[in-house]
């Protein structure tokens, strides 16, 4: 079974690697993220630039907010979820 | 939020939308519409007939030809450099690797692929986007077998995709790290040069004589930048129906395709090419849709979305673009006949018989009305369930 790569950086504050899952894997996957983690910050790393404009899209539906996109590297993105 | 530049934001949908209305009605002016799929299948053949194995190639309208010579393989070529162009400018190009989970999917996706394009025929812009606009009556029809096929191959990505969520444990989470962000790259300098060898690629061709060569390889980059920064993907706009039950993209799709269809229509009524991508129509088209559909969810791309991806970096669209030609290059050895041949196809049907050109274009309009319906209700009652 394929595995998400996820770490803790700090007290609520998460990050979850999906680079090398295409898309729509990173917008399916953001539903669950959000449900599971309780509150604080959550850093999605993506690398399919449709994932910058699907995964707001998501979080916002949600209730929560995405506070920065911020370009990691070439066709690398954080995409900062708050809760 | 930072600001983002010019050159690295999206295009807003309906832009993607009008533009890839314009670029087909210009192109089909010049010479035809868009599709890719027959000219990987000619590809495929290629590859087998050099190997040794003697094959036609399975659309009698695209024969066998050196590529570098072939005019319809001009717009591929262009698609692949406009793509990797507007990709390294935005610095949004990458060498994506894949899990292996990844690579039998897309392997999957490409043969179901390769087979959905020659039964269908041909494939999902080609059979759907420009055949609709050029008033086949196959173009609407396959809409039963692309929906469905796409939902099912989203389904299956969707529960990998649940499946490795659940697997996560935020209360036991390894700590670690972070990613940090990596200094400028040279992305947009690579870019300027994939634009200037296209431009001298599209000279050379004219000043041989080639001009449609070099008009096609143009029109090819034209739709490769349109696609790569509106992000207008045909399989998405097919997938989130059913899955997200979010048909935005699907929306400006069908607006596009009205748009066109008043092009081709005008072209068609003055007797200009009148039966251009009108295609083959009976329960083929419907199941080899459906096998199509499928195919391009599990690939991640239709024919021109593995071009696509496959221009920005994604091996996964490396191994769908490699397994589709091979399969639908193969379709003569399997088949026996060519496409549009034999017990398993039936004869094209224009729209235009039924009360000309104006009564060909209000049947479409009204298939585009019904399926912007049927969009409008299946996300209502996505709302109502929220």
């Amino acid at each position: 079974m394929r595995e998400l790569n996820a770490i803790q950086v700090d007290d609520h504050h998460y990050q979850v690697d999906m680079r090398g899952w295409v898309c729509p894997y990173p917008k399916y996957a953001v539903e669950g993220l959000v449900r599971k983690f309780d509150r604080g910050r959550l850093d999605l790393l993506v690398d399919c630039p449709s994932a910058t404009e699907d995964v707001p899209k998501v979080v916002k539906a949600m209730g929560c907010s995405v506070t920065e996109i911020n370009q990691i590297g070439g066709g690398e993105w954080q995409i900062v979820i708050t809760k | 939020m930072n600001q983002v530049p010019f050159r690295k934001r999206a295009w807003p949908l309906w832009v993607g939308a009008i533009a890839l209305a314009a670029a087909n009605v210009g192109m089909f002016a010049f010479m035809r519409a868009i599709g890719v799929f027959p000219q990987l299948s000619m590809w495929g053949a290629q590859v087998y007939n050099l190997a040794g194995v003697k094959v036609d190639a399975p659309f009698t309208v695209y024969p066998l030809t050196p590529l570098l010579l072939d005019v319809h393989s001009m717009i591929n070529f262009g698609i692949v450099l406009g793509v990797a162009a507007a990709a390294l400018l935005s610095e949004e190009f990458k060498l994506r690797k894949e899990h292996w989970t990844g690579y039998v999917a897309a392997l999957a996706g490409g043969v179901l692929m390769g087979f959905g394009t020659v039964i269908m025929p041909p494939c999902n812009v080609g059979g759907f986007y420009s055949a609709t606009m050029a008033l086949s009556l196959s173009g609407p029809l396959t809409v039963l077998g692309l929906l469905p096929g796409a939902y099912l191959g989203g389904l299956l990505m969707k529960w990998q995709t649940q499946r490795a969520v659940a697997a996560l444990d935020f209360s036991a989470m390894p700590k670690g790290e972070p990613v940090r962000a990596r200094s400028s790259s040279a992305q947009p300098l690579i870019g300027a040069a994939v634009s200037a060898v296209l431009l001298a690629a599209a000279g050379y061709y004219a000043s041989v004589g080639l001009t449609k060569h070099a008009g096609l390889l143009l029109f090819g980059a034209l739709f490769g930048v349109i696609f790569q920064r509106s992000r207008l993907c045909f399989t998405s706009a097919f997938r989130e129906i059913l899955i997200s039950g979010n048909g935005t993209l699907m929306k400006w799709v069908l607006v596009s395709i009205a748009l066109g269809t008043i092009g081709f229509a005008i072209l068609k009524a003055n007797g200009y090419q009148p039966m251009h991508f009108v295609l083959p129509v009976g329960v083929h088209t419907v199941a080899g849709a459906f096998i199509f559909g499928v195919g391009m969810s599990l690939a991640g791309g239709c024919g021109i979305g593995v071009l696509w991806r496959s221009a920005e970096g994604y091996t996964r669209a490396w191994v769908a673009l490699l397994a589709g030609m091979m399969t639908a290059g193969s379709w003569v050895l399997i088949y026996g006949k060519h496409v549009g041949e034999g017990w398993l196809y039936g004869k094209p049907v224009s729209l235009a018989q039924y009360g000309g050109y104006v009564g060909g274009t209000a049947i479409v309009f009204l298939f585009l009305a019904a399926f912007y319906g049927f969009i409008l209700f299946v996300e209502a009652r996505k709302r109502e369930r929220a």
